[in-house]
């Protein structure tokens, strides 16, 4: 019985998609640049000389994979939680439990946005080892994603006080 | 300390937070109360997950996914039905069977399930297999996906116990055969009990054409293990080659894939990925805080102080594993109870490389005990079954799962075996 949604959840939900729709690209580039990066270095091994660098790239795609993709997949609540005993609680007490442990993710997401910027000034000297990347920008994947998880915990929260459920988008399909 | 951490934890992750959060929240809070600087949290989170053999994983997801996309699982199954179809209940032997061909091909007990269920469950259901029992058996051979490599857990074991990655593939081989002739006796044992009908006679010339057919997929563990064993390949380059593999299969062979699916397919594995990858790194924040408080060590001390007989000290971590394994999902277990438990078998003087391999069939057990049991989700998804009902018939299967896994655990012990 879908009734008339309220409109900050319609604007928050907006907010959701539009972040979502950034990241998706964003996720499969890098992706793409893995295997890019790693044919490369194999190709490059076995036919020429072996390229230096491709190691290193490869290892910094993979953490910003894991924060951007992780990022997706706490909108779509795919991390893997404990959940059968929260949904074996009666309603109220659910609802509850589910806004408790909302909150305990809004919070670990906050410090670690301040605690990963600290970080990231703190390390912007370090240069990695064979590219001479300044090390800010594989360290900024942490404090932005976790900023963009807080943001999607904190809709979560006033889609649960308001309508009492928080909307997920479906599992596409291919 | 430890108590409020371990507290903290229990509750956060009964309350439904994700496990990898709850681990990351229940250490950050934790680590503020001892006074410690809490840059270590993003140094060591970066740390853990800053590794090339762990690119491995997110290739290994995708090659699997590509596979059980396309029509490269229908055709493994069409060759294993040639090959021990014509036995009496030859279709659960041939689904077995398939499970050990896709294991070879995918890193994930899902990803296995998934490819065999989708192309077997039709034709059980037409030839009168008892639907459950099918459905419940698919999913314990779902299990032997982890154990015969490629396998993801196992790359994630190599990391934290500091193995090699190859000599861990290498040594699964072994148990993921006894996993499958294990499941075979008890289907054939079935078979004969419930009557059910002979398939497809023996012919050599369908052997040959479902093997000509089959031939694209079965190259693919030809391809990953053959360079990683021979030293062309580290194994996280093999993983990037079986993906190429997998794409141009699919996009100009058998053609079943499109671009607009690609791009999906590597958005979602990514995300599979991305979720082992954050309870990693969590994870390794935890397991330098334990450390730093010696945590692992004393357990090995209490534990060591009951008994020294090494038998018994591993019946009762077996006992550890598989009850973790009930309540949490595989990787997540394995990260977090390697560190704790490595420390103590090295004590017994047990080999790591052994351990790697008992944790991991230990843990693929998990995969089918509920509550938290993904292939049993994944069967009942693919024959909409209700999940008791499968659950039900799966319980001889567990039963000799466990037994592989005793032998895993005490034949090498027995032997004196040292890893290599």
């Amino acid at each position: 019985m879908p009734t008339q949604t309220h409109p900050l959840v319609t604007l928050l939900q907006r907010t959701e998609r539009f972040l979502d729709a950034i990241l998706q690209p964003v996720v499969f580039a890098g992706m793409a640049a893995l295997i890019g990066v790693i044919t490369l270095q194999i190709v490059s091994r076995v036919l020429f000389t072996a390229v230096g660098w491709t190691e290193e790239v490869a290892r910094f795609l993979l953490v910003w994979i894991t924060f951007l993709a992780g990022t997706l997949a706490f909108q779509r609540g795919r991390h893997i939680a404990v959940t059968f005993v929260v949904d074996a609680l009666p309603g109220r007490l659910c609802q509850i439990a589910r806004i408790a442990a909302l909150l305990v993710v809004l919070a670990f997401m906050i410090t670690l946005i301040v605690i990963g910027y600290r970080y990231m000034q703190v390390q912007s000297f370090q240069k990695s080892a064979s590219l001479r990347l300044s090390m800010t920008y594989v360290y900024a994947v942490m404090p932005i994603c976790a900023a963009m998880m807080a943001w999607y915990a904190l809709v979560d929260i006033i889609e649960l006080l308001i309508n009492g459920k928080t909307s997920q988008p479906q599992e596409e399909s291919l | 300390m430890t108590l409020l951490l371990f507290g903290l934890f229990l509750l956060f992750m009964l309350l439904g937070v994700p496990i990898a959060f709850a681990i990351g929240a229940s250490t950050l809070y934790a680590l503020h109360q001892s006074g410690v600087p809490l840059m270590v949290v993003t140094q060591q989170m970066f740390q853990g997950i800053n590794s090339f053999a762990l690119v491995a994983i997110p290739m290994f997801i995708l090659a699997g996914d590509l596979m059980a996309q396309g029509k490269v699982s229908e055709k493994l199954v069409s060759f294993a039905d040639s090959l021990v179809g014509f036995m009496r209940g030859g279709l659960s032997v041939v689904s077995v069977m398939a499970g050990m061909f896709f294991a070879a091909i995918s890193g994930s007990g899902a990803a296995t399930t998934a490819a065999v269920g989708s192309s077997l469950v039709p034709e059980l259901k037409r030839k009168g297999y008892d639907p459950a029992s099918a459905a419940s058996l698919i999913a314990a051979s779902g299990t032997i996906g982890v154990v015969i490599p490629p396998s993801v857990p196992m790359i994630i074991y190599a990391v934290i116990a500091q193995q090699s990655v190859s000599k861990l593939f290498l040594n699964g081989f072994l148990p993921g055969l006894a996993m499958g002739l294990g499941l075979m006796a008890i289907a054939i044992a079935q078979a004969y009990k419930r009557q059910y009908p002979k398939g497809t006679p023996l012919s050599l010339s369908t052997i040959w054409t479902t093997f000509k057919d089959a031939s694209w997929g079965l190259m693919t563990p030809v391809i990953i293990l053959g360079g990683i064993f021979s030293g062309i390949f580290t194994p996280s380059e093999a993983a990037v080659v079986a993906v190429n593999y997998a794409m141009l299969v699919s996009l100009f062979v058998y053609r079943d894939l499109n671009l607009p699916q690609i791009y999906k397919l590597l958005i979602r594995s990514a995300m599979t990925t991305a979720v082992i990858m954050l309870v990693i790194a969590m994870s390794a924040v935890l397991s330098w805080t334990l450390s730093s408080w010696q945590v692992p060590g004393a357990i090995a001390q209490a534990v060591l102080s009951l008994s020294t007989n090494p038998y018994v000290i591993m019946l009762l971590i077996v006992g550890i594993i598989l009850l973790t394994g009930v309540f949490i999902e595989t990787a997540s277990a394995l990260i977090i109870l390697t560190p704790v438990l490595l420390p103590l078998v090295l004590q017994l003087g047990i080999d790591p490389i052994h351990f790697g391999l008992i944790i991991v069939v230990g843990l693929s057990i998990g995969m089918i005990t509920p509550p938290v049991a993904i292939n049993l989700y994944v069967a009942s998804s693919i024959t909409q079954l209700p999940l008791e009902r499968i659950t039900r018939a799966i319980i001889p299967y567990m039963l000799g799962l466990i037994g592989v896994l005793l032998l895993v655990v005490y034949v090498p012990i027995l032997l004196g075996w040292s890893g290599n």
